[in-house]
This record gives structure tokens, C-alpha cells and sequence, in this order.
């Protein structure tokens, strides 16, 4: 018993360094840098871009409902041809760069865009792009609720004389919120502590808190007013991360239910609702990638960007830096979730990474450890923090779905603890397993905000040779970022095709 | 063979065992009978040696496994969901065992074709477990189980996940393989109709303790306790003794009762009255309803009386 706690020790200790290092250590330094002055709301400037912030991510919220929910209630009670795989590309935008959304966004709706429609220096651009990001993340989310819903009780609500709205009302949508109330906190945390969307798209009058900082800090030198900033930026995420752990928690333990079978519409009324869900999707999910593709595609001689010494350069840097990324993040996400199965304190460490911004953590590590600034050291530090909460998040829920009866049946059957890791416990965390690191190598070859301040001239990636070729004038160089911005685009997909693809050990696939 | 000598464990303020005491010998099964959460799958857990007692002997064929690592046992425990691996089909679930025990890869398979077939499984060997009913899963658990020979088989509430019809057909094929291989087995349940079918010996657990171990004949005719008289379905206890159903006479020679509530039955009614010796239940059948003449409905009264001979007195040595 003893020996086992000990080896647990070992397990735990890593992770935990390494949080109270590079995460906990820097907000504790911004602390200290801001003394918690409240007097920068005093400045009507800097007050307008924390309302504006916290604006832009409340409407993205009602938006997102008000688009979102009616879709999602459409794919849960409608079955068509593709069902299934509408599902699970929902998720795509998830390991999109936001470089690549940002990129795509403007070639809807920027200048040249594709519907002529400019909409720079609008606030709908970077409202767009957030639905962009967060709309999947809210249908996903109320889709489940519905999904969750036994049949029975819907059943139950209609013979005790509910209208079909009626029973939306008062059986299908209680059920739902739940569900809806976790998706929504972690939109609302999401568009608030973005930086690379509202870099892009936000302008200067409709940027946010996290751009304001980088240019604080990046331009003016401004350590004081930066930091006081980024205390409230800390605060703000740390309450949306409690509430949304509160929902989390009512959420734990769903019980398996016979729910409402999808049926394939009957009445023309549904077969519009179906093609307006469907075309919703497509709108904010689907078409800023489309355009970056087929403008990428068009672009013709633009494609020679790809044989320039810079960008093989950046390749090389990117592929460098995931690389070790991916490695660092595996170890340490697997030793935390092992570590965090009966801790719960543990498991809400995993959060702290969303609690810290990229922004605030590069520019807490910055002021904490001036000596290491532009080190591949801390950088890595910095990549890893930021992915390997996926790989940690990924497994530990794995672990949980694991009955303890296997591995005592192994046990008992005559294997040994090592050959149990390798013959049960291994195999079965092997598709959580590809899915983490699939995520976290996606969060590291997108990785824009952190490489932006940490990085040096000559670790260029490919997320900041996009951001420099954006920023010189002439179509030329917008063509080259297009051509660039499909390449990460494909990476993406790849990571997203490795998280997707069906295991067969899965249960809940089998059926 | 198998001897539990005076084991204790507790779970914080919970008593899993206090005291307990049991001994299988060859051949022989035993059912471990009690009520939800008395500690029945931790005993399992214990021999399995899956779990430390805080105090108490565990052995085997005279040998004490308090160091014995529960792959080193040789006992098969099989779970109450069954446990079967996901990631293997199922003639991997099947051979997973053998190849711990360094089975060759070849004669493995053979084995586990024949114990299969032997289940009535021929041609579920590529099958993935979660394609698999109720019914075929527990097939499956038990051949991985009974496949490696084990000197022991411990059985978790086998059959608590099956529908009624399943389950007797089940019981009786567990019955016939067990006696088959000579396998002595320890199976836990709460259902009694469960443990008086399948089991040679019946221990009744309650409080962490054996209150009584008997075959299922010796337990009707001589309940050591109250509460075991109770839990083997006597309804109708005196102070000392339990009442049968045999030792009470009816007819208006006897003393008088009053009835309280009566039941309507299939075939005849269950009677609720109330005596001078106190509260009894009986179940009258057509014949003895016709005999009471008009009087069962809540306030009537009947004759009823005791055969003192044929009371079981509850054995307080």
C-alpha cells in the first residue's frame, strides 16, 4: 500500500511542478507587477476595450443560442442521409489555427471577399469569427442535452396534454440547459481570452482586452497598465471556469437512457427546417475554410511561397517545436491523469491553462524570468502548458469510463501489474490516447499568441510567417498567406482526421 | 481446501467482515447469502487477493496466501458486469488467461474453441464483446473463468443482470459444468431462490459475520437465528422458535383470532390474525378458506392454534 503511494508521488510531482512553474508562478508575478490598481477603468479607452470584450463574447453567447439550439434540435430529432458525419465534422473548427479562421474570415468578409461585402472595421467581422470557432461548440453541446432526453419523458409530457412547442418548452429545454450552460461558459471564456481572432479581424476599434495587452506590453512598454489588465483578464476566466466546473459536476454522471430516435422528416416544414440547420452550418462553420481553399487554389503563382527559404524555415521550426511539444505534453498529461484519478483537486488543476490566457501566461513568464526571454526552453514550457491539459483531460475521462473490474479480472486471471498495463490498460486508453496527442500537436502547430511574444526573429513559424506576410500591403503577399494558411489548414485536418478516426474498441461507436 | 479463519476488514466506519469464518472443501459449492452491502463481494475481493484483510487468515490447500499475489493464486473471480476486455474479441477474452499462464499460442486457442463450444458458443470466437446479449456475455465470463482450470472459482452475483427465464436455464448449466470439472466454487448472491439451487452449502452473511452455514435442507428445518429465519423466508416467529406453515391448526376447536387483512390469492388467500401468542400470517389454501365459512374479512374471527412439536426451536447453543 505504502509502495503504491509512493509511486503515485511520482506521478503526481512532475505535473505540478511544472503547473506551479509556468503557470501558477507567472500569474503570481503579474500579480505583483499589477498591485491589483483598479485605476486603469479610469481611462475611457482602455474602459471601452474591456466592455467591448466582454460584449463581443456576451453577444457571441446570445448569438450563438439563438442559431445555435434551433440547429441543434434539428440534428438530434431529424434523421438524414450523413447524420453521423455532420456530427463529427461539427468539430473541425476546434483544431483550426486561428490564423486560418481568421485568414478565412477575411476572405468572406473582408476586403476583396468573396461576396464584395467588406465588412473591415465592423464589429460583425470578429463576431463572425467567433461564431466560426464557438457555433459548433454550442450546437454540440445542446445536441447532447436533447440526445440525453429518455423518450419516455417526452412521451409522458404530449398524453398529459402538451402541445409539441409545449413540450419543448417545459420537458425538452430544462433538460437541455444544463448542458447548453457548460458550452456557453466555455464560448463566452474562449471569445473573451482570444487573441489571434481579435488581432486579425477586431481592427483598431474593435480588438480586445488580450490585443490590447500585446501591444501594451509589445509597443509601448506600457509593464504597469498591461498587467493590471491582465489581473482582470485572470479574474474574469477564473469565474468562468468555476461556473462552467459547476456545470460540469451536474453533468458527471448521465444515466443511460433510451432516448428519442431521430426520425427522417415528413412534412415539407421539416424539410425546410432541415436545409435552413444545414445551410446555418455551412455559413458559419464551413465556408471561411472553403474560402480559404478555393482562394488558395485560385491563387496561382503564389504557390512559389512555398520553396522560399522562409518558409521551409518556419516548416522546419514548426515541425521542431511540435515535435518536442508533443513529447513533453504526452508524458506530462498521461502522469497527471494517472496522478488525478482520485484527486480532485488534480483534475482541476487540468483547467488552469484555460484559466491563463496565452497572452497573460507569455507575459507573466516574461516578466518572471526576464533571463530566459526568446529561450527555446521556456517557450517549449510555454507550447506545452498549453497542450498537454488535452492529452490530461483526454485520458483521465478514459480512465474513469474504465470499470475497475478490469483490471482485477486480469488480475485474477493471472496477469502481473506490468503485463495488466500492457495487455488492458494501454489498449484501452490507446484511442484517448491518439486523440489527446492529436489535439495537443494541433494546439502546438497552431500556436500563434505565445510564439508572437516568446519567440525570436529567427524562430519563425508558420502561424507568424502568416502573420508577417499579412501584414505588408498588396495582393501578392494576402495570396501568400492564403497559400500558407491552406497548409496549416491541412495539417489541421490531419490532426482532425487522427481524432476522428473510428476506433473499434469503443462502445459507444459500436452502435 | 479453502479456509477463511477469523478475517477482519473495515472501510473506514463500514465493517466489511468481523470475525468471519468459512471453509470450501473440494468440490463443493458454496453460496455466500445476504442482504445488499453486507460485505459479501469484499469477501471475494479478499480471497481473490485483490483486496489486504486487516486482520486474518486466508488458505489454500494448507498454504497461508497472505504473500501470494492474486495472478499467482490460480483462482478464476468472476464479475458481476462480466469485465470482459473490449479491446479483444471474444476468443481473446477467452484465451487471455492461458496466455498469462504461458499457454502456447496454438494449444491456447484449441482450449478455448473447446471450452467455448462446450458453453454452446461454436462460432462466437471473432464476436466483439459488446455485440454480445446478457446471456452470452456471462457464457463468455465463465469459459474465460473455468478455461484455465483454476483450483477455485469465486462468482459475483452471476446471474443478477439477467432477465427471470435466462437465468434458471443458466443456473442449471453452471450446476452440471461445475460438478463436471470438480470445481469448488464460492458464488455470492442475495436472492435465496439463487443460492437453495445452486449451492451444496448455504452460509448466511449479516454484520460482517457467518450467522449460519448449512445445506439448504438443514438451513429450512433448523434456522439457527431470527434474522436467518427471516431471511430465508419464514414469515411467522415466536420468541424461540419459527412457526411452519404445518404446525398451525385451524378449525373452532382452537382458540380464538382475529382476523386483520386478508389477501385474495390464485388459489385461496393469505390470512393476517392476530392471537394471544401474537401477529401471525398464513396462507390457507381453497379448501381451508371454504372452511372458515364467512368469517375472513378484516374483523371476522377464526380458530387458530399451534403444534407445539412441530415448531423449529432456534439452536441458542
Amino acid at each position: 500500500m505504502r509502495a503504491e503511494r509512493r509511486e503515485r508521488r511520482w506521478l503526481y510531482l512532475p505535473p505540478l511542478v511544472f503547473l506551479l512553474l509556468v503557470a501558477l508562478a507567472p500569474a503570481a508575478r503579474l500579480l505583483l507587477e499589477s498591485g491589483a490598481r483598479f485605476s486603469v477603468l479610469s481611462d475611457a479607452y482602455l474602459r471601452w476595450r474591456l466592455l467591448w470584450s466582454l460584449g463581443q463574447a456576451a453577444l457571441t453567447c446570445v448569438l450563438g443560442t439563438l442559431i445555435g439550439v434551433p440547429v441543434a434540435w434539428v440534428l438530434a430529432r431529424t434523421a438524414f442521409p450523413g447524420r453521423a458525419l455532420v456530427l463529427r465534422v461539427l468539430m473541425l473548427p476546434f483544431v483550426m489555427p486561428t490564423l486560418v479562421a481568421g485568414i478565412g474570415v477575411l476572405a468572406v468578409f473582408g476586403p476583396h471577399g468573396l461576396f464584395g461585402a467588406d465588412l473591415q472595421d465592423t464589429p460583425w467581422l470578429l463576431l463572425y469569427g467567433n461564431l466560426f470557432y464557438n457555433l459548433p461548440l454550442i450546437i454540440r453541446g445542446a445536441h447532447d442535452g436533447f440526445a440525453a432526453l429518455p423518450a419516455s419523458r417526452l412521451a409522458a409530457a404530449r398524453t398529459l396534454g402538451a402541445t409539441r412547442l409545449g413540450a419543448f418548452w417545459r420537458v425538452e429545454w430544462p433538460a437541455m440547459l444544463p448542458a447548453l450552460g457548460a458550452s456557453l461558459c466555455l464560448v463566452f471564456l474562449f471569445c473573451f481570452s482570444g487573441f489571434g481572432l481579435a488581432l486579425l479581424l477586431g481592427g483598431v476599434r474593435y480588438a480586445t482586452v488580450e490585443v490590447e495587452i500585446y501591444s501594451l506590453v509589445a509597443y509601448e512598454l506600457n509593464l504597469a497598465d498591461a498587467s493590471a489588465l491582465a489581473l482582470m483578464a485572470l479574474t474574469l476566466s477564473g469565474v468562468c471556469v468555476l461556473i462552467y466546473a459547476w456545470f460540469e459536476r451536474r453533468l458527471a454522471h448521465p444515466a443511460p437512457v433510451d432516448p428519442l430516435p431521430p426520425a427522417p422528416p415528413r412534412h415539407w416544414q421539416e424539410r425546410v427546417a432541415l436545409a435552413l440547420a444545414l445551410g446555418a452550418l455551412f455559413f458559419f462553420g464551413g465556408l471561411p475554410l472553403a474560402a480559404v481553399a478555393w482562394r488558395a487554389a485560385s491563387a496561382g503563382a503564389a504557390w512559389r511561397v512555398l520553396f522560399e527559404p522562409d518558409t521551409l524555415a518556419a516548416l522546419g521550426n514548426t515541425a521542431r517545436f511540435s515535435a518536442m511539444t508533443l513529447v513533453l505534453a504526452t508524458v506530462l498529461g498521461v502522469m497527471h491523469a494517472m496522478a488525478g484519478r482520485a484527486r480532485v483537486w488534480m483534475r482541476a488543476a487540468a483547467f488552469l491553462p484555460y484559466v491563463i490566457s496565452p497572452v497573460c501566461m507569455a507575459f507573466g513568464l516574461l516578466l518572471l524570468y526576464p533571463g530566459l526571454s526568446a529561450s527555446l526552453g521556456l517557450l517549449i514550457a510555454a507550447y506545452t502548458l498549453l497542450a498537454y491539459p488535452f492529452v490530461a483531460k483526454g485520458i483521465g475521462s478514459a480512465l474513469d469510463r474504465m470499470p475497475p473490474t478490469m483490471v482485477q479480472a486480469a488480475r485474477t486471471l493471472g496477469a502481473s501489474p506490468p503485463r495488466v498495463l500492457w495487455r488492458v490498460t494501454l489498449p484501452l486508453l490507446r484511442p484517448a490516447l491518439r486523440r489527446g496527442m492529436a489535439f495537443a500537436a494541433a494546439s502546438a502547430v497552431g500556436e500563434f499568441a505565445v510564439t508572437l511574444f516568446l519567440s525570436r526573429p529567427e524562430w519563425t513559424t508558420l502561424t507568424t510567417l502568416i502573420y508577417r506576410h499579412l501584414g505588408r500591403p498588396g495582393a501578392a503577399n494576402l495570396d501568400q498567406a492564403l497559400v500558407l494558411a491552406s497548409l496549416l489548414m491541412g495539417f489541421a485536418l490531419l490532426a482532425f482526421l487522427l481524432i476522428e478516426w473510428p476506433s473499434h474498441a469503443r462502445r459507444e461507436s459500436g452502435g | 481446501m479453502l479456509e477463511i479463519i477469523d478475517i477482519h476488514k473495515r472501510y473506514g466506519d463500514r465493517v466489511a467482515a468481523c470475525g468471519l469464518s468459512l471453509t470450501l472443501a473440494a468440490g463443493e459449492v458454496v453460496a455466500l447469502l445476504g442482504p445488499s452491502g453486507c460485505g459479501k463481494s469484499t469477501l471475494l475481493k479478499l480471497i481473490a487477493g485483490l483486496e489486504a484483510p486487516d486482520a486474518g487468515i486466508v488458505r489454500f490447500d494448507g498454504a497461508d496466501l497472505a504473500r501470494v499475489s492474486p495472478d499467482a493464486r490460480g483462482f478464476a473471480l468472476m464479475f458481476q458486469d462480466f469485465a470482459l476486455f473490449p479491446h479483444l474479441d471474444v476468443l481473446g477474452n477467452v484465451m487471455f488467461g492461458l496466455r498469462e499462464r504461458r499457454v502456447a499460442r496454438e494449444e491456447a486457442r484449441t482450449r478455448a474453441c473447446a471450452m467455448l463450444a462446450e458453453l454452446g458458443l461454436d462460432g462466437y470466437q471473432a464476436r466483439r464483446v459488446w455485440t454480445l446479449s446478457g446471456g452470452e456475455a456471462q457464457r463468455v465470463a465463465l469459459a474465460r473463468a473455468l478455461v484455465t482450470r483454476p483450483r477455485l472459482l469465486l462468482l459475483d452475483e452471476p446471474f443478477s443482470s439477467l432477465d427471470a427465464h435466462l437465468r434458471q436455464g443458466l443456473q442449471q448449466d453452471f450446476r452440471r459444468l461445475l460438478g463436471k470439472q470438480g470445481i469448488p466454487a464460492l458464488l455470492v448472491t442475495h436472492d435465496r431462490a439463487e443460492a437453495f439451487a445452486m449451492a451444496d452449502r448455504v452460509a448466511l452473511l449479516c454484520d460482517g459475520r457467518i450467522q449460519q452455514c448449512a445445506t439448504p435442507a438443514a438451513l429450512l428445518a433448523a434456522p439457527a437465528t431470527p434474522w436467518v429465519a427471516r431471511f430465508i423466508g419464514y414469515e411467522n416467529l415466536l420468541s424461540d422458535a419459527v412457526v411452519p406453515e404445518r404446525a398451525f391448526r385451524l378449525g373452532a376447536g382452537q382458540a380464538p383470532a382475529r382476523v386483520e387483512d386478508v389477501v385474495p390469492l390464485a388459489e385461496g388467500m393469505r390470512v393476517r390474525v392476530e392471537t394471544a401468542l401474537g401477529r401471525f400470517v398464513l396462507t390457507l389454501s381453497a379448501r381451508e378458506v371454504a372452511a372458515c365459512g364467512g368469517q375472513l374479512h378484516p374483523g371476522g374471527e377464526i380458530g387458530v392454534g399451534i403444534d407445539r412439536d412441530a415448531l423449529l426451536r432456534f439452536d441458542r447453543g
